[in-house]
């Protein structure tokens, strides 16, 4: 995909990147950029003093050694721009986490030809991931992260580097991936208790509670997609608005984990109560069923149910 | 915190070891002796982690060492002082190496050291061997910057090896190019350097320990018919002032570069370049006589051939010598000088020149006297016996046995004594002939002293006493292979024959390239680089940084472009075919949309274009079978260069 001029020219494809990638990026002379280390500096300073020295004294050996260093130096860039060149990257898919905890970045790095690489330097966001690479190997390297807060995580840039051969130059490679992680809320138990709408036969005190057609349970506002023959015709008439009539079936067990029942709790207090609990009824092998403003799911169990839920947890009012 | 490799301890060790070697002859013992210390003992904390210093120990360690330098050396950081300064510097750096940042200095501070011998010497053997270490420092620079903790990794050591000879050309470029009339940039402390060869007091002993040195002094290539072996006398300092003991040069006055009158060319000269090696004097050498000064020296008006500094680098020299006689008028003041006679003379000196004088009809006759004199009663030998405070009477008198300084000194002496101007001339005599060079290398051993008398009707005239004992000694050189001390001296007589002959060959061929060496290498100088480059229409430093520039940049863009097509040939040349045969197909059925697979194209050029539909079913199978199954990649890739619309 050719660069634009503007795009070409922009100072942000030396430290960020190109525009970010859905699927692998191959690194090429166009994603390289080379430039002297701090060492590097140094070994110009240590060059300059060997040119005044060979030419206080008009020294041809001299000369020739000062000329040797520096234009193995020159050529040393490169064996550092081929050290990268031709590297095939892409992240790979990870498992979801909760906010709160340190996850990682899967980047997957392939050499697809005869060429060895050594000593990559792999960072994101100050976490660095030294490795090299073998002819035609394929290399998983698993980058930390710190996940602080729900919702989408997407990668900042990941930076290739390395020094190799010399540690004189920098050949780096800044690489910038549309994958994103999806962060649930961090799992807390506030200490509230679940405000059970159990079925009325169900005495145990199970957290039970599957929606039904049999007794009626109470009002909720009419959303689309509700039962039409649900509606609360009388309220209506009220002119109290629409609201549907609520059933508990029998026999039910099934649990409802409403945003109501944490009214007390902020906001992302609330989110991580109910992620909680979503945890704890799923590892009780319970059915439940998730009530957010404006979102319901229904009762159900599994792990695919699960992540629905923490899903609608994670992303809540984020989009 | 990472931690330098063991393995790269050892080898930046074994490298401070072999820097300071080849100063070993160059700096004081103590400086070696404590550089090969601090090396030990970081090397002795490989095994003994805890004998590593810390901070409170190094630092006063440092602080003294640096006292040490200074006291030795003083203020000036001149050669020895800068060669100590950094050897001890990198002991004490090394020691306190912790981390892959600390070796990276330790590397940077070894190549600074690699050139420091050069500002001794600068033979082709060092400079190989420096060549080694500069490899090996590539190799630690790579090691440091690696996760290899091995020494010995094949492609690594490849790698190094690529980069040097890579460097290689863009080196010349700067080699050739860099405008060396900069500098130098300031004055240098003036070294003290072996002087080899004549030096400028001669006493009757001083050129005999020369005899046994085979190094070259200077070399000499004839563009012209190349005079006999006799006749090449290589005249150098010309000393009028003589004391009874030694003869000192006075350094020639303004007077005497105004008064140095250049000869004409002649059909009859004798042109040849002189080649000369760093001798640490101001004068130059050359076939007697120099007929003018060349570039860079200034002549006298006693035709002695004058540097501006003294000869710190090999320098070559086109020189025109004459053979005719010249016949020059004496001053006054030259007359006086080259009369005097020391006051302390020995009366039987004062006897036996006086008497040659009253009883020889002229001059030239008092000369042959002499000469007569020498020949029937004197021994010519490489090891005389030692003389005392009267070193002319005692040779002439008592010992009578002297090498060519015993017999020039006490020559000239007698000759003033009998009123005969006479002056003495330090030099060379003969040189051997490089056959496989073309060249006349003229060695130390080759060093003579000879006289000068002034005739009134011939000018100054040469007159070589020890041609008139040892003509051997003039026909031919001496080997100094086969002298030994209070034996006679051995002369370069006989062509050696079978296994000799082999060697001398093999002598004359490292002869030869060291000459070249010298010569194309050592001797471009700021002289020679203009020389050189004027061929090329670059004469001036301006020039110089302008094609410089172009040169170096256009090496980089060549070797970018073989770099950038190295990549590109590695891309699979299958893939290539494929895209080759989609740009014909798309004149005929149009571009591969993006959700085609490359099956869905063939079948749909396949459908589109009946025309080709056999050769395209056939391309299709052999493409999947190249990607898919085992099909030969070649049978693919010719099939595609056969296809066309």
């Amino acid at each position: 995909m050719p660069l634009a001029l503007s795009a070409r020219l922009s100072l942000k494809r030396f430290t960020k990147g190109e525009a970010a990638q859905h699927t692998h990026i191959k690194l090429n002379h166009r994603r390289i950029f080379i430039l002297p280390s701090k060492t590097g500096l140094t070994l110009a300073i240590v060059i300059l003093l060997m040119l005044v020295a060979s030419i206080n004294y008009n020294n041809s050996m001299g000369f020739v050694f000062t000329f040797l260093l520096a234009a193995a130096a020159q050529a040393s860039t490169f064996y550092g721009f081929k050290n990268l060149s031709g590297l095939v990257v892409s992240l790979s898919k990870t498992p979801d986490y909760y906010a709160g905890s340190t996850g990682h970045l899967n980047l997957t790095v392939k050499e697809t030809g005869e060429r060895e690489r050594w000593a990559i330097h792999a960072s994101h966001l100050g976490q660095l991931k030294t490795f090299d690479l073998a002819k035609n190997q394929l290399l998983t390297i698993k980058i930390p992260i710190k996940l602080k807060h729900r919702g989408w995580y997407t990668p900042s840039t990941i930076t290739l580097s390395t020094s190799f051969p010399f540690g004189v130059f920098r050949a780096w490679s800044p690489l910038l991936f549309k994958q994103a992680i999806l962060v649930y809320p961090q799992a807390i138990d506030t200490g509230l208790t679940l405000d059970f709408q159990l079925s009325s036969k169900e005495q145990s005190g199970l957290q039970s509670n599957q929606l039904g057609t049999d007794d009626f349970a109470g009002l909720k506002p009419y959303q689309q997609g509700h039962n039409y023959r649900h509606i609360n015709w009388k309220a209506f008439a009220a002119e109290k608005g629409l609201f549907s009539n609520e059933f508990n079936a029998e026999q039910s067990a099934s649990i409802w984990l409403d945003w109501q029942s944490c009214q007390s709790l902020a906001l992302e207090e609330k989110l991580s109560q109910l992620c909680f609990w979503v945890l704890q009824c799923e590892s009780q092998g319970l059915e439940y069923g998730l009530r957010l403003p404006n979102i319901e799911l229904a009762a159900s169990h599994g792990e695919a149910h699960q992540h629905a839920c923490l899903k609608e947890l994670a992303l809540f009012e984020l989009i | 915190m990472m931690l330098i490799k063991p393995n790269l301890i050892k080898l930046l060790i074994a490298i401070g070891v072999l820097l300071i070697i080849p100063h070993i002859a160059g700096l004081p013992t103590s400086f070696i002796l404590i550089g090969f210390a601090l090396l030990a003992w970081r090397a002795l904390t490989l095994w003994m982690p805890k004998a590593l210093p810390n901070k409170w120990l190094l630092l006063p360690l440092s602080i003294g060492l640096g006292f040490f330098v200074l006291k030795t050396y003083g203020m000036s950081l001149g050669r020895d002082a800068s060669s100590s300064l950094l050897v001890l510097l990198m002991g004490l750096k090394l020691l306190e190496s912790r981390t892959p940042r600390d070796a990276q200095a330790v590397i940077y501070m070894s190549f600074f050291i690699l050139i420091t011998p050069f500002l001794f010497e600068q033979q082709i053997t060092i400079a190989l061997y420096a060549l080694s270490i500069f490899y090996l420092l590539l190799l630690a620079l790579v090691i440091n910057n690696t996760q290899s903790a091995s020494l010995i990794n094949p492609p690594l050591l490849r790698l190094s090896g690529l980069v040097l000879l890579q460097a290689f050309p863009l080196m010349l470029i700067f080699f050739v190019l860099f405008p060396r009339m900069i500098g130098p940039l300031w004055a240098m402390p003036d070294e003290q350097s072996a002087i080899s060869g004549i030096s400028n007091t001669i006493n009757p002993g001083s050129v005999s320990n020369l005899a046994l040195s085979d190094e070259t002094a200077f070399r000499v290539r004839f563009n012209s018919p190349v005079p006999q072996q006799k006749d090449l006398y290589w005249r150098g300092p010309v000393f009028w002032e003589t004391n009874g003991q030694s003869w000192t040069l006075t350094p020639p006055k303004k007077d005497s570069f105004e008064q140095a009158t250049p000869l004409a060319k002649q059909k009859s000269d004798i042109h040849y370049t002189l080649m000369m090696e760093p001798h640490h004097q101001f004068w130059l050498y050359a076939l007697d006589l120099p007929a003018a000064a060349p570039k860079n020296a200034r002549l006298t008006h006693d035709h002695q051939l004058v540097l501006a500094n003294k000869l710190s680098r090999n320098i070559s020299f086109d020189i025109r010598s004459t053979t005719q006689g010249v016949i020059t008028k004496l001053s006054d003041n030259d007359l006086k000088r080259a009369l005097k006679v020391p006051d302390n003379t020995d009366p039987r000196t004062l006897a036996l020149a006086n008497n040659w004088a009253k009883t020889s009809p002229d001059k030239s006759a008092i000369v042959n006297h002499a000469l007569k004199f020498f020949n029937n009663e004197f021994y010519y030998t490489l090891k005389p016996p030692s003389l005392g405070k009267n070193p002319v009477a005692e040779f002439l008198f008592e010992t009578k046995r002297g090498f060519c300084g015993h017999f020039a000194t006490s020559f000239a002496t007698l000759m003033r004594i009998a009123g005969i101007p006479t002056r003495l001339i330090g030099g060379y005599q003969g040189g051997v002939y490089n056959k496989v060079g073309g060249f006349y290398n003229i060695r130390q051993a080759d060093a003579h002293v000879w006289a000068e008398v002034w005739l009134a009707d011939k000018g100054w005239v040469r007159v070589d006493p020890t041609a008139a004992i040892a003509p051997n000694r003039i026909e031919h050189s001496i080997d100094p292979s086969l002298q030994r001390i209070n034996s006679d001296i051995n002369f370069l007589l006989n062509p050696p024959e079978g296994l000799q002959k082999w060697v001398q060959q093999l002598k004359w061929g490292i002869n030869s390239f060291d000459y070249y060496w010298q010569n194309a290498v050592l001797a471009y100088g700021p002289e020679k680089q203009l020389d050189f480059l004027s061929k090329f229409g670059i004469l001036d430093w301006v020039g110089m940084v302008k094609w410089l520039a172009i040169l170096s940049v256009a090496t980089l863009l060549i070797s970018l472009s073989v770099v950038l097509i190295r990549q590109k040939k590695a891309d699979d040349p299958v893939q290539k075919a494929y895209l080759a045969l989609c740009r014909i197909c798309a004149k005929k059925i149009g571009l591969r949309f993006p959700h085609e697979t490359a099956t869905d194209y063939f079948n749909r050029a396949i459908k589109d274009y009946p025309e080709k539909t056999e050769q395209l079913k056939t391309l299709k199978t052999l493409y999947l079978n190249t990607r898919y199954g085992k099909g030969a990649e070649q049978i693919f890739i010719r099939s595609v260069k056969k296809f066309k619309i």
